[in-house]
């Protein structure tokens, strides 16, 4: 297995007011797998997939990805394992507002070693007409598009997806369902995507279903259906 | 790899175009300033110090009662290892209290620097100082009266034993609007009166590379040796000669005063890249976090946000520094050369200037900024993500009286601004410390003036060669001697008639050894009465301890008073001895041959004068600059509140309420923190700024009284609000144009 997290527990607050957000979760995912964590609001799925992604430590548990063993290490080393692991993707895409498309995603590719050919993530993108553009001058589904060319392009081994669609209309949540489909397929980087859409857990190979901080389902999908076939 | 997120540095200067302007011009200009007065300083400090050994200006000289004998001067050579000039000279007063000292021309010893024209080449001519020149708006060829005898023009020169034109060495300011330095043909020289002839003498010692304490010793050592064989009315060596060292005592100090002005001006405006920086890095919070959630580091995030500062400042710095060897180094120079009689001086490179304005600016900007950076940078990038940018989340609101809701909304801002209100306090401060430093001096040097003029003895004050009787009525006999304190200041020690009807209001101690003091002097040295106060003699080494029995209004020198019978039985001087006469009346019975000085009402207020003359133009541009620091100031921090609360301002005018009321939601905050912060530093700066003079004014001799004209409070107040209007109509426009959607943006 490439992914393995072990009895990952986290809670906020002390005393009466302590919440018990996670409360031992394991599951494995290999590698080039699409994961689905599904949830409600609550659930602890946005908690978890910043645990995987080193912002955020588990009270106890651990998470190992490849050789690497996140809970032992220090805040730099946590920045050379985002570094070299790590894409993240965020609902609110967060992009650098006076950098064009292309120096967006440039912002990422210095991250890597070997980053993917940035002309040709751009057209795998769509964004190649766009790529002198602002973020102020494009759609929200171009945004997400953008932000995912940053998560992307330094080639990571897992790509976090943290409500990729949560601020976007049906067609262009498809559109980018469909990309991050079409990058895990063409890159074969793991996926993990937080949502609370329960039509995408069908696009998945492995569907986590997360309530009161315990995984109710953990199913491998063996009708997996192409992201553009998903309707909900 | 470049980091993709330096392309980024460009577009950001140029979208806040106006502040980095702004904070260019001002560093740039700052800098310029600063690098032209190092450069300016230190290449005519160079100048001076290597005009020691080019001119070979003496090691000190002397003047003797009559002329000095040359064979005991030979003997002085020989058993001090020391070589004597004759440096003769001659005070001819040319009317309106102008004095010339006429010297021959000098080839060997103090030489001369030629600065236009031509040295006397034959009988008629004169070469005088450029500067009293240029103040008197004398031009080469006009014609020169002295001693009733009409001389040409030939040249402007600069004497290298007098760069500051000191007529006499206790004097507490030089005079080069009254006083000057000029060269005769020999033949002319000893064609003009005799009556204000002075035997001086200097020497070299003939190893010129003694250290200062072995100089001391051998210049020691030399008055002794004179003192043994002649009546020496004066004697100066070279380190205790005002008109040879004040020039470069003053720039030493004027170097380490512009350096602390540009640090403290780095240091101010540090705060304001720091707190400008924080701003942006609170907008982009969730850049950050995503950044910093891909795998950039703290240390990646921070140099980014340090650029923009670094390179505004080393760009102003550099250019600054062109400008300070070019345009600001002539205009620096210029200043030097309006106040002191400098010989020619040529620009040199000074790696020291160069980093001062340089090298520590950029040290300054980066570790300031990397303090507060990093202070912000060590939230985690999920508290980024989540804009949660408190380091205390537990903090709760400070609870506030039920006021009503426009103070309390105004509290908040404050409250919530504290830092950029603290830098805003900072600024104003030391703006307002310039400002009154840059009022101050012109009032005061009056108040001075005034002072001196009221508290003038007579008329009249006679210096006689020697005691001789006058029948001019009210002519009062009195004795002057001098002696010096631990910090080596001439103290003036006068010997008053009982009863005296110039000094009416001065009640002398009957006791030997009890003695009044002027007030200047007791309150430059905090001497209380009672006080033992312990002079000592310049020439002998005998010491005096007196015991202080009241203060006397006395303004234009730090004096002792004591009856005359009780001075001359100190000093073992014939009973009835005397030095001179105050008079009411021109004193026409005592040949002018015998009166030594006559001091009149220009001369005590000589110093005020000259510190006018030379500082005048320097004053201003200290008010000048302390404001556009207040507007630059209070516009930049202005600027970062109305833009961190773009949302809010938008949510508001959402609500309902206008631009009017916003900007005064907004605006007034700042308006309170403005006229709060410039009470306080007003406060402030009169306790400090006394401190400071008090401290300064130990370092020169003399004493001018402190004083701030009451209305320079009111008037700072003034100032610095008009510079927060002038602000304030700028910010409303800003807020004018905060659109509503703004808010509704955010809030998605």
């Amino acid at each position: 297995m490439y992914l393995t997290i072990s009895d990952i527990k986290k809670s906020f607050g002390v005393g009466e007011s302590k919440t018990e957000v996670l409360k031992g979760i394991s599951f494995e995912i290999k590698k080039g797998d699409i994961c689905v964590l599904l949830g409600p609001s609550g659930s602890g799925k946005s908690t978890l997939l910043n645990i995987i992604g080193g912002i955020e430590n588990a009270d106890s548990g651990s998470i190992k990805i490849g050789d690497d063993t996140v809970e032992n290490m220090n805040e730099k080393q946590l920045s050379l394992y985002r570094r070299k692991h790590l894409g993240y993707v965020f609902q609110s895409y967060n992009l650098i507002s006076n950098l064009t498309v292309k120096e967006n995603i440039e912002v990422g590719a210095y991250l890597g070693d070997n980053p993917l050919d940035l002309d040709d993530l751009l057209k795998t993108l769509g964004l190649w007409e766009h790529k002198d553009k602002v973020p102020n001058q494009l759609s929200g589904g171009q945004q997400q598009r953008t932000a995912i060319g940053r998560a992307i392009i330094k080639n990571p081994d897992i790509l976090l997806c943290d409500e990729p669609t949560g601020a976007l209309d049906y067609n262009t949540s498809k559109e980018i369902l469909k990309l991050i489909e079409d990058v895990n397929r063409k890159f074969g980087n793991t996926v993990i995507l937080v949502t609370h859409n329960d039509a995408i857990r069908q696009m998945a190979d492995r569907v986590i279903k997360l309530r009161d901080g315990i995984i109710r389902h953990d199913n491998l999908n063996t009708n997996k259906i192409p992201a553009v076939d998903l309707d909900w | 790899m470049k980091n993709p997120l330096y392309k980024r540095i460009p577009r950001e200067i140029k979208h806040d175009l106006g502040k980095y302007i702004a904070l260019f011009l001002f560093l740039c200009i700052t800098i310029g300033f600063c690098s032209g007065f190092l450069v300016a300083g230190s290449s005519l400090k160079t100048t001076y110090d290597e005009s020691f050994e080019k001119y070979n200006i003496e090691d000190g000289h002397f003047a003797t009662a009559q002329k000095a004998d040359t064979k005991l001067l030979n003997e002085v050579e020989k058993d001090e290892k020391c070589t004597i000039y004759n440096l003769n000279y001659k005070n001819i007063n040319i009317g309106n209290e102008h004095t010339v000292r006429f010297f021959k021309a000098r080839d060997k010893v103090n030489r001369v620097d030629i600065l236009d024209g031509h040295m006397p080449e034959k009988n008629g001519e004169v070469v005088i100082d450029r500067l009293y020149a240029e103040n008197n708006g004398i031009k080469i060829n006009d014609t020169f009266k002295a001693d009733g005898k009409n001389f040409k023009v030939t040249g402007f020169v600069a004497l290298s034993d007098y760069s500051a034109l000191f007529k006499n060495n206790t004097d507490m300011m030089f005079n080069a609007n009254k006083f000057t330095v000029a060269i005769l043909t020999d033949e002319d020289y000893s064609s003009i009166d005799n009556a204000g002839l002075n035997y001086c003498y200097c020497w070299t010692n003939n190893d010129r590379n003694l250290s200062d304490v072995d100089r001391q010793k051998k210049s020691d050592s030399i008055k002794d040796a004179l003192a043994e064989k002649f009546i020496l009315t004066d004697f100066v060596a070279r380190q205790n000669n005002q008109a040879i060292n004040f020039t470069g005592d003053d720039m030493g100090g004027d170097k380490a005063m512009v350096t602390w002005l540009l640090y403290i001006v780095i240091v101010v405006m540090s705060f304001v890249f720091a707190v400008t920086s924080r701003n942006t890095m609170e907008k982009e919070a969730s850049v950050i976090g995503t950044l910093r959630a891909s795998g950039y580091t703290r240390g990646e995030v921070l140099r980014h946000y340090l650029v923009s500062p670094l390179l505004v400042t080393f760009i102003a710095a550099v250019i600054g520094n062109i400008l300070g060897y070019s345009f600001m180094k002539d205009f620096v120079a210029s200043i030097y050369y309006q106040s002191y009689s400098l010989t020619t001086f040529h620009t040199v490179w000074n790696a020291e200037a160069f980093i001062k304005t340089t090298v520590v600016p950029c040290i300054i900007i980066i570790v300031i900024n990397v303090i507060v950076l990093t202070s912000m940078l060590k939230l985690s990038p999920l508290q980024f993500l989540r804009h949660d940018l408190k380091k205390n989340k537990k903090k709760r609101a400070i609870a506030l009286p039920n006021w009503k809701f426009l103070i309390r909304f105004r509290i908040r801002i404050i409250l919530q601004n504290k830092s950029t209100y603290l830098t805003l306090f900072v600024g104003i401060l030391f703006a307002t410390v310039l400002l009154m430093f840059g009022m101050m001096f012109s009032p005061l040097l009056d108040n001075f003036k005034d002072e001196v003029i009221n508290s003038q003895i007579a008329t009249y004050q006679y210096v006689l060669k020697a005691p001789l009787e006058t029948h001019t009525p009210n002519a009062e006999k009195y004795s002057l001697t001098s002696l010096e304190n631990d910090n080596e200041e001439e103290i003036s020690i006068f010997g008053i008639s009982d009863k005296s009807q110039y000094l009416s209001k001065l009640t002398l101690p009957k006791n030997k050894g009890e003695v009044v003091l002027s007030d200047g002097y007791m309150e430059k040295y905090g001497i209380s009465d009672g006080d033992k106060i312990k002079l000592k003699d310049k020439y002998k080494n005998k010491s005096y301890t007196f015991t202080v029995k009241g203060s006397y209004h006395y303004s234009a020198s730090l004096c002792v008073f004591m009856p005359i019978d009780k001075l001359n039985e100190t000093f073992d001087l014939d009973s009835g001895y005397f030095t001179g006469y105050f008079s009411d009346k021109a004193i026409k019975d005592i040949e002018k041959d015998y009166i030594a000085t006559i001091i009149t009402q220009g001369d005590l207020t000589v110093m005020a004068d000259q510190l006018d003359d030379s500082m005048g133009m320097v004053f201003p541009m200290f008010g000048g600059f302390a404001i556009v620091i207040y507007v630059l100031i209070i516009y930049l921090l202005a600027k970062i509140i109305i833009e961190k609360n773009a949302s809010s301002i938008s949510m508001i005018k959402i609500l309902g309420y206008s631009n009017g009321e916003a900007s005064r939601l907004y605006n007034f905050a700042t308006a309170i923190v403005v006229v709060l912060a410039l009470v306080i530093s007003i406060s402030v700066c009169s306790w400090a700024i006394k401190e400071i003079y008090y401290a300064m004014m130990l370092e020169y001799s003399g004493w001018l009284t402190y004083y701030i004209a009451p209305w320079i409070y009111p008037a700072i107040l003034a100032i610095g609000i008009a510079c927060y209007v002038v602000v304030h109509f700028i910010q409303t426009k800003r807020i004018r144009k905060i659109p509503m959607s703004q808010g509704l943006k955010d809030m998605e």
